[in-house]
């Protein structure tokens, strides 16, 4: 395993362990051990396939919707395992929030669709929801936007807007951790540098892992990159040596382009 | 260049193409010249004649079908060629509940009631069962479980409904009037609803199926991964998101009840005079002995008494604006059903 080897102060806040994923008989993920930093953004990147996503997909256990899914090693956030330690799913999923690659805004108001997730721990008190409401939309900078429009159904927003109502309906509830998947593969470059610009905010508070297919983006907004293929960690480092020094030759030929 | 198409058209045909009547190419000189024969053409036209012609016949037949029961309908209020009968008032038919027709009194809100009240049981019944096993279908069940139980919900809805009635005449009357419920024949709402329910449960199981799995499976993961339970997930987001398509479903359940007459017939004990016989008992739980009183709707009535009468009789043109408001709720819940599927999905 080849690890970062700059000296860093914040602290591991998920750590991965001889982790392997199958899907029925088939092995997604193997061998994988990696620590993500708190207040750090982590961006995973490989070509299509090398189980990325579903990588991302095991820290808050949403594979899990889907059936017939079997995950080995460890997974600790905090020190603590989330298959084995005791750990409620559903809080664990309050403290690891996740934003998809496609806008999936309910079929609600902007209004409920950011108060969902309060409602759903039993916030009912309507001055709280609204602060919480108002909070969540300024942190994922769309407050301005929506202010006036607030009771609007989500769906006659532009994509971009979508992307940023679902980062704050994940900040609603308070997570210690964004997992974003692809968060910009559907939308155009402005709404996509919005994006980029707010995950260099939240990061001051929040873990983030990110998986994309745009190296630009990784390069532009991660600390960590960990390059994966055929469901292997090839290596992790910061990002600027991902970038300009890697230490494996694969990870050079795929960030060059000239495979994957 | 005036020149050059012949050439190519020369070295067309000598290459096989089939080359167009005047000689030129509609995609430029050396393009293969495809097209159709001249009896191919008129195949074509015969055949846009034959689909004309059938449309044509079916939107006549439902005009036709319109029409008569109209006229025949009209004429127990409106003075016409042919009526024997008396004409009568709005009034006397639809706000009356006395339905005697030897006496010459035509009240139809027994059966309007009774048509109303045993439709609305039935889907009170079938609606949130047919939705949740759609849920369940959809988003619960293991595959093999999942094509089973679609298989199983497509046989059902082809059942014949007189299947359905005999079940509820052989096997429920005789089961329910063995309870406290019901001292003898037990028919009436009850199992009418009941027979009804089971009959249009497929229905609403087969359209809520197909709404839940046409959802976008990242509602599904959104909802969760905000640390929603399985059930809240779907009773907060599926459930809205699906909700059209939800009301398109029970309407078309209901409108398959609300013309049902076979099945109801078996069961429903066919007592035209139920209202009044409700009116006289003193039962300390009117509600409960409602649902075990032999009663009719429009469509048993209609089955039972047109071919005992004369046409032209006030009784026969009675029964025909029976007919023709079953027809027009029939559309009304058409129409619904059209207005809801447009309905904005989100």
């Amino acid at each position: 395993m080849l690890t970062p080897t700059l000296p860093e102060t914040k602290p591991i806040k998920l750590s991965v362990r001889d982790m392997a994923f199958s899907y029925g008989p088939k092995k997604i993920l193997d061998g994988l051990s990696l620590d993500i930093h708190a207040e750090r953004v982590t961006a995973i990147i490989g070509p299509s396939g090398c189980g990325k996503s579903t990588f991302l997909k095991c820290f808050n256990r949403i594979h899990e919707v889907a059936a017939d899914v079997n995950v080995g090693g460890d997974i600790q956030i905090d020190g603590v395992d989330i298959y084995r330690g005791g750990i409620d799913v559903v809080d664990l999923r309050r403290r690891v929030g996740m934003v998809f690659q496609k806008p999936n805004p309910f079929p609600k108001s902007i209004y409920e669709n950011v108060a969902f997730g309060p409602r759903l721990f039993g916030v009912k008190d309507r001055a709280t929801l609204d602060g919480i409401v108002e909070d969540a939309l300024r942190k994922a900078a769309l407050w301005d936007e929506v202010k006036d429009r607030l009771k609007e159904s989500a769906s006659g927003m532009s994509g971009g807007q979508q992307q940023r109502l679902c980062i704050a309906r994940a900040l609603a509830v308070n997570p210690e951790v964004l997992l974003m998947d692809e968060p910009c593969s559907a939308l155009d470059p402005i709404a996509t540098s919005k994006i980029e610009d707010l995950i260099g905010e939240l990061k001051e508070s929040l873990t983030i892992v990110i998986v994309t297919h745009n190296m630009q983006q990784a390069a532009r907004v991660s600390d960590y990159t960990a390059f994966f293929w055929l469901g292997k960690l090839v290596e992790m480092d910061l990002t600027e040596r991902i970038f300009t020094t890697p230490r494996v030759q694969m990870t050079e030929d795929y960030i060059t382009g000239r495979f994957g | 260049m005036p020149q050059a198409p012949e050439v190519s058209i020369a070295a067309a045909s000598e290459g096989g193409y089939p080359v167009l009547e005047d000689g030129l190419s509609p995609a430029g000189a050396g393009a293969p010249a495809f097209k159709h024969s001249r009896l191919q053409r008129l195949a074509d036209r015969w055949a846009h004649l034959g689909f004309l012609v059938c449309s044509l016949l079916v939107v006549g037949l439902i005009g036709g079908i319109l029409y008569f029961l109209a006229t025949r309908g009209l004429a127990a209020f409106l003075p016409m060629a042919g009526n024997t009968g008396r004409t009568l008032s709005f009034s006397e038919v639809f706000l009356s509940t006395d339905w005697a027709p030897s006496s010459d009194r035509f009240g139809i809100l027994p059966f309007i009631a009774g048509s109303l009240g045993v439709t609305g049981l039935a889907l009170l019944i079938a609606a949130p069962a047919g939705v949740l096993t759609g849920v369940f279908i959809a988003k619960m069940a293991p595959a093999w479980m999942r094509n089973l139980m679609r298989q199983v919900m497509d046989l059902l809805v082809g059942i014949p409904s007189v299947v359905y009635g005999i079940f509820g005449l052989t096997v429920v009357l005789p089961l329910v009037s063995r309870t406290w419920l019901a001292d003898a024949p037990a028919s009436g709402f009850a199992v009418s609803a009941l027979i009804l329910a089971v009959m249009i449960v497929p229905t609403i199981v087969s359209l809520s199926t197909d709404a839940f799995e046409s959802l976008p499976a990242a509602l599904d993961e959104g909802a969760q991964a905000l640390g929603s339970s399985r059930w809240q997930a779907i009773w907060r987001v599926l459930i809205p998101a699906a909700r059209p398509r939800l009301l398109t479903a029970m309407v078309l359940g209901l409108g398959r009840a609300i013309g049902e007459a076979m099945a109801v017939q078996m069961v429903i004990g066919n007592n035209p005079q139920w209202v009044a016989l409700m009116r006289e008992s003193t039962d300390r739980a009117p509600f409960l002995r409602a649902l075990f009183t032999p009663a009719a709707t429009l469509t048993t009535e209609l089955v039972q008494e047109l071919p005992n009468t004369a046409a032209g009789s006030t009784w026969n043109n009675v029964l025909f604006a029976m007919g023709l408001l079953l027809y027009l709720l029939t559309m009304v819940l058409i129409l619904a059903t059209r207005r809801l599927g447009r309905g904005k999905e989100a």
